[in-house]
């Protein structure tokens, strides 16, 4: 009997039972996280409507659709472009320099020895502080009457320097602070992607004889950029929508100075009850954080297949 | 890199010294300042070496505040165990909610699962207040405004994406082989998930609540918006303690140390999870 | 006692059909290799028997009870997995005991007597990652044997093991499968293992079960010139002929000789097809005679239990010939002749693959 043979016999033989069986089970499982879901959803797109209304919570008869009324409004409104400028210089500023400086200490604790993972440790320790907290730590220091920052700019002759309080140096501070909780979340991503690129281009490059700085720019960097996109990206992210820092430090002020997004919307949403306005101001910083947390999830997806080994 | 030059061993031992006063001078400062007299703060030029004194910390402890202008009743240690009670009921509902949601995003390969591991990582990275102002309203409507749960449950934007990912990592490192394994020698799937899957994710569970713990722990905004003066946890309650409390500045410094002291405790003692953690499960320590 | 029954089974992921219609029986103490090239779908196969995944099509019986749709754990099943898949958390005894609901005593004993048979009494206190991966294969064959199931699986188990342990177990496995009365299915990717171990082997190409037949006639009477070449090493040589019928013998042109293959069974000459002769079927030696095929030795690998030559027919057709180590060999350029007795060819079809007509082998039997 030739196997054809066989295989038509026992294909007859056989009544073909089609089972489609319905897995529920991963369905049940998820359900509670699809809740959570929902229950951002839902505010979420409240939200956005609210941003088509004109809304005022202490003048509800006046409550109605106004289609881009709100949005319209910005275009000629200079607190908003001041808004949307003090935020991407906020932005800019930190990332710029939390990123060079995070890099730089990274290279400098890049061998794992005892000393260097200690000092890597202790440097964590800012970025786990309450960034809200971590502003109080500050007013404390550059409190012109007694604060020792305060004092030691006065040993340099700059007296009378006010701090967060002047709007000339208002920026500076609390970038400040900015820089001192996040830099070590820049410095321990790289440090980690630099600790965890493989040896040989830079054993090569060391028996070559090859100058450091070529190693740096055409070895290091690219084989580090991945994490270093995805750092930058993460702290663009975070840094576009500070509100802890500069609420706790200044609430803003001095008068408009530091008026980023999100705490712009809070006094219009708390101060002035616009609710409309409120949330057309965070639908466009959500518009600006949705593209770039796109690029961002793409980098960071190819980072976590990388560290899981199936890249 | 390997063989510096003398130079080079001078400027690394140089910046690293400047790199750690920088990031460690502030705690410290601060630490002594709340060891300290508002005399002793106020002196110039401040003092390295004083006598230390308690009295900061028992006003804060005793709920008695002695001010310039008489005694103030202050709930400070309210805050502290309002925060540990809201990170704890956050992360215990994250981790009850986020590691069957994790373990099935792992092993099973479904679009919807796909759908909200994405939407709520995505919402990682929105304006919280977008998500918080219209909630404020709703949860004026619902009566959870100033209630624990409400509170816990905004929480959950924190501390399930954290988990949802780490935890969906450590499942999707386990051989799917060794659970089918453990069910073919007899066992439900339920058995191969608490007695196989969790305790081979554990390390990956634990760390992820730490975190969890650490990130609620020091939120701010949330609290800020959605809970008033006794259900309010350390972050905000610090604040409006400077508010309150004027120039103690001793005491200020003292609640300082009392906020970030457990946080920092824990991060130390998870110091291997956070690059894990921090990256949300992108990069390894 | 319970008979696995695989009826008309499929599986498509996607495009990719790892399961095309596959039906097989095994029998309570029988074994049966599941052999084929990787991505032939004998893992998935056996992932449908343990509940793994279900098939879209078709049905799986273990003592004559449908078990598609049931929990892997109440099918009754024991499976050793390729990459031994022991739980990392719990010692080699605990792992071993797993399947097993019994009371302590009773627990002790059974480990006891399953790890001496298998030789692993003295590491039962070690964690999976203390074992080197010849224990830890024997754990996991503990594992899958202690609970007695009614249908063994063993996925590729000495896959993973070296070279001299591999041998050992080939030779081990068969008494120990045989000690109950498992239908067993064992998967492997070596022919020689599936020879060594099984009492019947189940060739499956692309979703499909090309044969299944004892080892002794997968290779003296392969159903295709596809399997014919799964089985050997060397593999099979292979020659384009037309083969035709004269005087009730056929007979075919290779390589310029002409070689008498076998009787016919008609008058009729066959078409195009592809002959097949193993190389230890090859008589090699310097001198011409009748039926014998001018070559040339290109190279020659003495491997001690056999030499293998490497020759050049006349036409430029490239042929592997295993000699035994003591026969005269010759050198590398010179020229020889080759032969090979009528009844060592096989003839398959060369549009379908097939092999034609009986075997001459057992016709010469």
């Amino acid at each position: 009997m030739s196997m054809v043979q066989l295989l038509q016999t026992n294909a007859q033989a056989a009544p073909a039972k089609p089972r489609p069986r319905v897995r529920l089970l991963p369905y049940l499982l998820s359900l509670p996280a699809l809740l959570v879901c929902v229950a951002i959803l839902v505010p979420f797109v409240t939200a956005a409507v609210y941003s088509l209304q004109r809304y005022r919570l202490n003048l509800p008869y006046l409550r109605g659709f106004i289609g881009a009324g709100n949005y319209i409004d910005f275009l000629s409104d200079p607190a908003f472009w001041n808004t949307f400028r003090i935020s991407i210089t906020y932005t800019a500023v930190t990332v710029v320099l939390e990123l060079l400086l995070g890099l730089g200490i990274a290279l400098l604790l890049r061998r794992p020895t005892r000393f260097h993972n200690a000092v890597s440790i202790m440097l964590l320790l800012p970025l786990m502080t309450a960034p809200a907290i971590a502003a109080l730590m500050w007013k404390l220091m550059t409190n012109p009457s007694f604060g020792i920052l305060s004092y030691l700019v006065g040993l340099f002759g700059v007296t009378d320097f006010k701090w967060a309080s002047d709007p000339s140096s208002a920026l500076f501070t609390v970038v400040l602070v900015d820089v001192w909780v996040y830099t070590p979340f820049i410095m321990i991503l790289l440090l980690a992607g630099l600790r965890s690129l493989p040896r040989q281009p830079f054993e090569a490059a060391a028996l070559d004889g090859v100058p450091a700085s070529f190693v740096f720019f055409r070895i290091t960097l690219p084989m580090l950029a991945p994490y270093i996109i995805t750092a930058s990206l993460f702290r663009l992210l975070d840094s576009i929508q500070q509100f802890d820092i500069i609420y706790a430090m200044t609430q803003g002020g001095p008068g408009d100075r530091l008026m980023v997004f999100q705490v712009q919307a809070y006094l219009e949403f708390f101060q002035y009850t616009n609710v409309g306005r409120s949330a057309a101001l965070l639908m466009i910083l959500w518009l600006i954080t949705n593209i770039l947390s796109n690029i961002f999830i793409k980098n960071w997806l190819q980072l976590r297949a990388r560290a899981h080994g199936h890249a | 890199m390997e063989h510096s030059s003398l130079a080079g061993r001078i400027f690394r031992g140089v910046a690293l010294t400047l790199i750690l006063i920088f990031f460690m001078f502030p705690i410290v400062w601060i630490f002594l300042m709340s060891f300290q007299t508002n005399e002793q703060i106020l002196r110039i030029p401040p003092r390295i070496l004083f006598e230390p004194t308690f009295a900061n910390y028992e006003a804060l402890i005793s709920g008695q505040l002695r001010t310039a202008a008489g005694n103030l009743q202050i709930s400070f240690m309210r805050n502290l165990f309002n925060s540990v009670v809201l990170s704890s009921a956050a992360v215990l509902l994250a981790l009850l909610l986020g590691v069957p949601a994790a373990y099935a995003f792992a092993r099973f390969k479904f679009r919807l699962g796909e759908s909200i591991a994405f939407t709520l990582l995505s919402f990682r990275f929105a304006p919280p207040l977008l998500v918080l102002l219209p909630l404020s309203l709703y949860y004026q409507e619902l009566g959870l405004n100033d209630t624990y749960f409400g509170i816990v449950w905004v929480y959950q934007l924190i501390a399930l994406p954290l988990i949802l990912w780490i935890v969906r990592g450590y499942f999707e490192d386990i051989s799917p082989d060794i659970e089918h394994a453990y069910r073919l020698a007899g066992h439900s799937w339920r058995e191969a998930f608490t007695r196989i899957a969790v305790p081979l994710a554990g390390p990956g569970i634990a760390a992820a609540g730490l975190l969890s713990f650490i990130f609620c722990w020091n939120n701010f905004v949330f609290a800020l918006i959605l809970a008033s003066a006794d259900k309010q946890p350390v972050t905000v309650g610090a604040l409006a303690f400077v508010t309150a409390s004027g120039i103690q500045y001793g005491q200020i410094a003292a609640a300082i140390v009392l906020s970030v002291t457990p946080t920092l405790l824990l991060a130390l003692y998870a110091q291997r999870y956070l690059v894990e953690g921090l990256s949300l499960g992108a990069v390894k320590g | 006692m319970a008979r696995l029954e695989i009826n008309s089974v499929s599986k498509a992921f996607g495009a990719a059909r790892p399961a095309d219609g596959l039906s097989l029986a095994v029998e309570p103490g029988e074994i049966v290799a599941v052999f084929g090239p990787s991505g032939s779908g004998k893992t998935v196969l056996l992932r449908m028997i343990a509940g793994m995944f279900e098939p879209d099509d078709g049905d799986i019986l273990i003592g004559g009870r449908s078990v598609v749709g049931a929990p892997p754990e109440r099918r009754g099943i024991g499976m050793a997995f390729q990459n031994f898949a022991l739980f990392p958390h719990m010692t080699a005894r605990d792992n071993i005991a797993s399947g097993l609901r019994a009371s302590g005593n009773e627990v002790a004993r059974r480990v006891a007597a399953i790890s001496k048979l298998l030789k692993i009494e003295h590491v039962l206190g070690h964690a999976p990652r203390e074992l080197s991966n010849g224990q830890k294969q024997r754990t996991a064959l503990a594992r899958a044997l202690i609970g007695n199931p009614d249908v063994l699986l063993l996925d590729d188990p000495l896959r993973n093991v070296d070279a001299k342990l591999r041998y050992e177990m080939r030779l081990e496995l068969p008494n120990l499968l045989r000690r109950g009365t498992a239908a067993v299915l064992y998967v492997t990717q070596d022919y020689r293992e599936a020879m060594a171990i099984a009492d019947r082997i189940a060739v499956l190409i692309d979703g499909r079960l090309a044969q299944v037949a004892t080892p002794a006639d997968i290779y003296a009477q392969p159903a295709s010139v596809a399997i014919a070449r799964l089985f050997g090493d060397p593999t099979i040589n292979l020659a384009e002929v037309s083969p035709v019928a004269e005087h009730g013998m056929l007979s075919a042109e290779v390589a310029g000789a002409r070689m008498r293959l076998a009787a016919a069974d008609g008058t009729a000459s066959l078409g195009s097809c592809w002959l097949g002769v193993r190389p230890e079927d090859l008589a090699v030696s310097s001198a011409s005679s009748d039926g014998a095929i001018p070559a040339r030795i290109l190279a020659i690998t003495p491997m001690h239990e056999k030499a293998v030559l490497l020759l050049r027919l006349a036409d430029g057709t490239e042929w592997l010939a295993a000699l035994p180590p003591d026969a005269p060999q010759g050198a590398a350029d010179d020229g020889v002749f080759v032969r090979f007795a009528s009844d060592a060819a096989m003839l398959f079809d060369r549009a379908t693959g097939l092999r034609i007509g009986a075997s001459p082998r057992l016709k010469a039997a």
